[in-house]
Parts: C-alpha cells; sequence; structure tokens
C-alpha cells in the first residue's frame, strides 16, 4: 500500500488517480505517519507481517535508480539548479536492487527471512525520539491544523518551530517549502531554511537515515 | 486543560487505573491528589509525567500533546492503530490488512 504524505490531497491526487494501481493509495494530510512511524523523508517503508506486527521499522525504501544521480550538470542551467544537482548527486544512494530482493524474500519466507526483525530489533531501530523531536510532532500537529482551517500564516509560525526543533524532518520542511514555492522550495520570509540551504548546512548524508539491512 | 479517561485512552493509549497511568505493561504514578476527580485527567500531569510536550496557539485556544520523548519511535512492535482516507476522503483502517503481508510505501508528491 501507499500513502502520500502530502498536506494537499489534490497535491497528490494526478499520480494516485494516473496510477491504475489496485492496492489501497492513501493520503496522509496532517503527516501522522511521521509522529506513529518515524517517516521523516520519502520514499521511505515499513514491514509488517500478518498479524499487524513490524518486522522493519521505517526505513529509507529505493527500489530503482533515481535518474537525478546520473544527470549529467550542464552549464547551461541556471547556477542554483546546477547547485541543487551537485547536493542530490551527494545523497548517499541503496542499491534498489538489494531492497527490493529483501522484500521478496521476506513475503516468501516470512519470519524465517533474515530481513524480518524481532520485535525487540524493530523497537530499538526505531528513531530515538528526544524531547525536541516530540515537540516538533506537537508543532506541526498545530500547524496542519491550522493549515486546513486556512490560516497560513498562523500554520506557518508552527511549521517554522518544528523545521526547527527538527531540522532531519524532511517531510515537515519540504511540503511547507513546496507550498510556498513549487518544484524549488526555494528561500522565502516566512521560514528559516530552504532545500538548499539546508541540505548544505546539514550535509547530503544526513538527507536518508542509514539503511541497515 | 482536562480530558475524561477515555479520551486520554483514545488519544494517548494510555489508561488511568488506580496504580496512575497505564499502557500494556507499563505504569506510571501520579502525584498526590491527583486522581481526586476520577472523571477528569488534567492533561497538563499527564504530559508532565509521560515526558509528552504540550504546546499552544494561544490566538486559536488550541493545544497539541505530542508523543513521549527520551525513548524510541515505536515502543512496541505493534503497528499502532491509523486510519487514513483515500483520495476521495473515504476513511481506511490500516489494521483491515490483517492477515497480508503489507509494505506502507510512503511517498509524496513535492
Amino acid at each position: 500500500m501507499t500513502v502520500a504524505v502530502d498536506l494537499e490531497v489534490d497535491a497528490a491526487r494526478p499520480w494516485i488517480e494516473g496510477s491504475g494501481a489496485e492496492h489501497p493509495q492513501l493520503v496522509d494530510t496532517a503527516h501522522s505517519l511521521d509522529e506513529l512511524l518515524g517517516i521523516i523523508n520519502v520514499p521511505m517503508g515499513v514491514w509488517v507481517d500478518e498479524e499487524g506486527t513490524i518486522v522493519r521499522p521505517a526505513e529509507v525504501a529505493v527500489i530503482e535508480r533515481s535518474e537525478w544521480a546520473d544527470i549529467e550538470i550542464s552549464d547551461d542551467w541556471p547556477a542554483v539548479v546546477r547547485d541543487m544537482l551537485e547536493q542530490v548527486k551527494r545523497i548517499p544512494r541503496y542499491d534498489p536492487d538489494r531492497y527490493v530482493d529483501a522484500l521478496r524474500d521476506w513475503t516468501e519466507r516470512g519470519a524465517e527471512s533474515p530481513f524480518a526483525l524481532t520485535p525487540a530489533e524493530v523497537v530499538a531501530r526505531s528513531a530515538p525520539r528526544p524531547i525536541e523531536e516530540a515537540e516538533a510532532a506537537a508543532r506541526f500537529e498545530l500547524g496542519q491544523h491550522l493549515h486546513h482551517a486556512g490560516f497560513e500564516d498562523d500554520a506557518r509560525t508552527h511549521f517554522r518551530e518544528a523545521h526547527r526543533l527538527h531540522p532531519d524532518n524532511w517531510t515537515y520542511k519540504r511540503n511547507a517549502w513546496e507550498l510556498l514555492d513549487p518544484g524549488t522550495q526555494g528561500p522565502s520570509d516566512h521560514y528559516d531554511g530552504d532545500w538548499l540551504s539546508d541540505i548544505k548546512r546539514l550535509g547530503p548524508e544526513r538527507y536518508y537515515p542509514p539503511l541497515e539491512l | 486543560m482536562e480530558l475524561t479517561p477515555a479520551e486520554l485512552a483514545d488519544q494517548t493509549g494510555w489508561e488511568l487505573k488506580p496504580e496512575g497511568l497505564c499502557r500494556d505493561q507499563r505504569c506510571v504514578p501520579l502525584p498526590a491528589g491527583a486522581d481526586d476527580a476520577p472523571d477528569v485527567v488534567d492533561v497538563r500531569i499527564v504530559a508532565d509525567r509521560l515526558r509528552m510536550p504540550l504546546v499552544a496557539d494561544d490566538r486559536h485556544g488550541l493545544w497539541a500533546l505530542g508523543p513521549e520523548a527520551d525513548g524510541h519511535v515505536l515502543d512496541s512492535a505493534e503497528l499502532p492503530p491509523i486510519v487514513l482516507a483515500d483520495v476521495n476522503g473515504t476513511p481506511f483502517d490500516l489494521a483491515s490488512l490483517r492477515g497480508n503481508k503489507v509494505l506502507i510505501s510512503a511517498w509524496a508528491s513535492w
């Protein structure tokens, strides 16, 4: 099943309606999966067995090689685009075939698969949650509520605070920036960061949590 | 800032019992006098005891209670209750997928 972590249903709608997929396709307009499962960027995946037990917590779930990783950067392109792509190329890439193979192994062998973790391993591998990140979740909760109620300026106050408290949560940031500057997620008067500044400041190696397959 | 015990259990999974606040095998005692009124729970005390940040938007009179801090995102491998809607607004309970292996694949348009 897929979940679009999108504040706006209509932003996800074209992909969902155009996919032709038959599996459940849902939209998380509150980013509740961030708090409940530890989703902090996309794509990420969680494996759940037949009994409703999580056997792999939230982790990077790449199933095909990013075309951006191999793109040849042209000198003719605007400086900001070149700069963004340079950062994209530095994001650690995981072998998508390994992830798909692991997933297939689990679907065939279930608990016997070495990729199916024990409940204790699942809890231990789920991300630590310091008080700042717990508060970020509460801030984002207020922000999304106000956003959906139409109080955009007030929502941004809480979104900005969530960004400060949990800088490694890119779903909080990218979705908020996207509302102001679709595609580029560039600087604005409303937020302290933007995609390019933040990935440079935090380091592209932190863009996704390390994948331990 | 008060909730009924039923509301607290529904929103957080923590139940008010004679031992204090309990969830699964864990119980956290409440300070003396906190359970004098059994029909209501002071959320500020819950937040303090469980290390759940309580934040406010004064302009709109809103409060939000964050998740427990200082542990892990998951305190159990059991999938928590999650109900999300599809593009038509129809709710879908992830528990309805019991009996199947499920990959929850998170993506976004942005």
